[in-house]
């Protein structure tokens, strides 16, 4: 199909406008994505050229117990603490939702944690689970507990501590959730009541259907970072906490990337990881056909 | 009105060519016609400022006669940073490397082979003392030179020894002198370390673990070896390897994991008045000879000097330590008749390869490496030196009131370095997971050690493997261009 010399003029234009976007996306994250799928099939270590060799790299990840424990902490994680900080996020945001005097105020107390950067978060979080001078082991032998946990120092309870943690920065998530329950008609929840239905009745009919493209947003989001978490744990657990407990995914990518210069090595794990992600994607979307109501279908 | 929007976005845009163009530039301190080395060290705080001092010092000498002038960034993580700017062909001219990269980075390429230079300046194996020299030599080549170099020691609080003196003395231990064997060293922390009724330990004798910086290093207090050089294998299961992690292991039996990791995560931070063995919790540590510039800082009290404590460098040596609440000591050997045993670490200055000034890169190098230059940057930093020669006026005058106590270690022959093995990080690593597996119980150091020795040695072949055959490649490359 021909196209005019007015379109051609304009496709020129609209091209040269967004051309630093597209030359920004080239060589800074199409090229560096490209060399990274080549390295992965490469013994390379920066400072020398790749080498080819194949699979190698990704038999060797394969025969790592520390990747396939990296995983399993970082599967722990995602399937612990993604779903209860939803839950948690939904519901907070529901009870922000009601009207009472001062509401401005609760929402910004919910939404403050999610301001604190995450280094000073996590700071504030060690002081807190420290086992012997920290606030949460103190109120705990004040309630008469005994066998007080060891929090991040103690190899079973690291990754509790840190699930527990994560609820802390809800605030952003419980936000989205606030805007969508907006949304939703209040003639819905009127039509419900006229029709007998009880409170959890509303909420399994009315607010969920209504807000589940919401929902399916944050899931997806939740599930990149939960698969991506770094910050925090390197933080927090550094070189993985006592055993490797807490010894995520990124966390051994990067220590194989910058500390053992194993750059093919790490570019297959992030290969890998990018396809667990879309995995995990993939699936929520297949499901989400069954589960996502859009307003209009 | 069109007219008028094109005149606006024109002025604007000629005022936004001229502000790129002529507007204001970063202030340059950099004297003209000078060649500009750019040198990266990781230090912070008094430690970076103070090798400000010598950089200014030799921009003002040395750099001013030969047209040098030195740029000094303090900067995190200096040696991943080091890594992607050789990669990238934009190296610093003189990297502060950890002596646990420089192995590493020289099996990789990524430094400028230093003998010349060095044979240039008068700087050879009688320059510096040997176990620091072998160190910075690696397959033939001479990697790297010292900043400021450390040997380990045993740390110990006096006013302590002397508050049990009586408990001591009952078992059979003299409380005026550190201990000299592991089992001797084992002896007093049991009678110095304090555990209330509920088994919390209020205060430890000794434990490994605090602060736990040099623990895979134990071996080396046990006269073994996990690495040979010569054969290329790792030797984990060597007996005397496996004893020295079993003793690392025998606190948390003693004591009980629990109550150790209790007992550590109250203790404050290294660098904090809360440091345990500034606090008294902590009777006896391993240190490097820095701590007494936290000691002097942190609790000057415990030095026994009074504000300003400056003038405190020109008292007699003997006094200055009869009013320290604590002393250095070696560390004690589990080997009988091997004495002045020690860690030997370094911080290094080297050049990448691919710096564009090595020549005048090494003046810098050569001149932090003259001797009078190193013994100030050593005595402000309260570290040893690494030089063969030290003058009196170092001893006696130093901050640290031990400071022979480091040099004696230093030049003895049982002083190690770390092992020069090309995945020594991988190999820490690994090590350290072992570590912690042995002291929360969770493995016997026998089967561990053999489980990481073959994991270790087929990283390490495969790791041999790949740099034979880029050796091959490389060969095979110059000869076909030899033959074109």
């Amino acid at each position: 199909m021909a196209i005019s010399r007015l379109e051609r003029n304009n496709l020129l234009k609209g091209l040269a406008f967004i051309s630093p976007w597209i030359v920004g996306f080239c060589v800074f994250t199409l090229l560096p994505i490209s060399l990274s799928l080549y390295y992965s099939f490469c013994n390379f270590t920066l400072l020398q050229g790749p080498l080819y060799r194949g699979t190698e790299n990704y038999q060797t990840i394969n025969a790592d117990p520390v990747f396939w424990k990296s995983l399993r902490v970082t599967a722990y994680f995602a399937i612990v603490a993604l779903p209860m900080g939803m839950i948690i996020a939904l519901s907070v945001a529901m009870l922000l939702n009601v009207k009472i005097r001062g509401m401005a105020i609760y929402r910004t107390i919910v939404y403050l944690p999610s301001l604190v950067p995450a280094v000073a978060s996590a700071m504030l979080w060690l002081w807190l689970y420290n086992p012997k001078l920290g606030l949460i082991n103190t109120v705990l032998s004040k309630l008469g507990v005994t066998n007080l946990p060891g929090w991040v120092a103690d190899p079973d309870w690291a990754m509790p501590a840190l699930v527990l943690m994560s609820f802390w920065g809800v605030g952003n998530t419980v936000i989205i959730y606030l805007a969508g329950l907006q949304d939703v008609p209040r003639e819905l929840y009127e039509a419900a009541e006229l029709d007998g239905a009880g409170t959890w009745a509303k909420i399994r009919h009315v607010t969920l259907p209504f807000i589940s493209p919401v929902i399916f947003f944050n899931l997806i989001i939740a599930i990149i970072g939960s698969v991506q978490s770094y910050t925090t744990p390197a933080i927090m657990t550094p070189g993985g906490g006592p055993d490797r407990a807490a010894y995520f995914y990124t966390m051994r990518l990067y220590d194989q990337a910058f500390v053992f210069l194993k750059m093919g090595e790490a570019s297959a794990m992030a290969w890998v990881q990018l396809f667990i992600v879309l995995a995990l994607t993939g699936i929520a979307f297949w499901s989400s056909k069954k589960w996502v109501h859009y307003q209009g279908k | 009105m069109k007219s008028l929007k094109s005149i606006v976005i024109t002025c604007l845009g000629i005022l936004a060519i001229a502000v790129l163009f002529f507007g204001p530039r970063a202030g340059s301190d950099v004297p003209p016609g000078r060649i500009v080395i750019d040198y990266w060290e990781k230090w912070t705080a008094d430690e970076e400022a103070q090798m400000r001092l010598i950089v200014n010092e030799f921009n003002e000498s040395v750099g001013k006669e030969k047209n040098i002038f030195v740029r000094y960034v303090s900067t995190s993580n200096v040696n991943q940073k080091a890594l992607v700017a050789t990669a990238a062909g934009v190296p610093p001219d003189v990297a502060g490397l950890w002596d646990g990269n420089l192995v590493q980075f020289a099996e990789l390429d990524a430094l400028e082979p230093l003998e010349e230079m060095a044979a240039a300046h008068g700087i050879n194996s009688s320059t510096y003392k040997p176990v620091y020299w072998n160190a910075c030599n690696y397959n033939g080549h001479l990697y790297a030179l010292i900043s400021t170099p450390a040997a380990v020691a045993l740390h110990y609080n006096k006013k302590a020894f002397a508050e049990s003196a009586d408990a001591l003395r009952k078992a059979d231990l003299d409380p005026t002198r550190a201990p000299a064997t592991i089992q001797e060293l084992d002896a007093y922390a049991k009678v110095l370390e304090r555990v209330d009724g509920a088994g919390h330990i209020t205060r430890s004798g000794y434990l490994p673990m605090e602060p736990g910086w040099y623990v895979t290093s134990t071996h080396i207090w046990f006269d073994g070896d996990y690495w040979n050089p010569t054969t290329h294998k790792f030797t984990f299961t060597d007996p005397k390897v496996v004893a020295s992690f079993a003793w690392l292991q025998s606190y948390s039996k003693r004591l009980g994991k629990d109550a150790i990791s209790e007992f550590r995560s109250g203790t404050g931070n290294f660098d904090s008045p809360q440091n345990p063995f500034l606090t008294g919790t902590v009777v006896m540590e391993q240190q490097g000879p820095w701590m007494a510039n936290y000691i002097l800082n942190l609790k000057p009290s415990m030095s026994g000097v009074k504000q300003p404590y400056a003038d405190d460098v020109f008292l007699p040596l003997e006094l200055r330590q009869q009013h320290c609440e604590w002393a250095a000591a070696p560390f004690p050997s589990n080997e009988p008749g091997k004495t002045y045993v020690s860690l030997c670490n370094f911080d290094t200055l080297v050049i990448p390869k691919g710096s564009k000034h090595k020549q005048e890169a090494f003046e810098f190098i050569a001149y932090v490496n003259r001797q009078e230059v190193m013994e100030r940057l050593c005595r402000m930093h309260s570290k040893n030196s690494p030089l063969a020669k030290v003058s009196q006026d170092f001893l006696t005058h130093h901050k640290n009131p031990y400071i022979k106590v480091f040099e004696d270690l230093a030049s003895s022959p049982n002083a190690r370095a770390l092992p020069q093995s090309p995945i020594l990080p991988e190999v820490g690593d690994e090590m350290n997971n072992v570590i912690q597996r042995l002291v929360l119980l969770r493995d016997e150091p026998e089967p561990a050690l053999r489980v990481l020795q073959a994991q270790l040695q087929e990283k390490y072949d495969k790791f041999a493997e790949i740099q034979r055959i880029r050796r091959e490649k490389a060969a095979a490359e110059n000869k076909q261009l030899v033959e074109k």
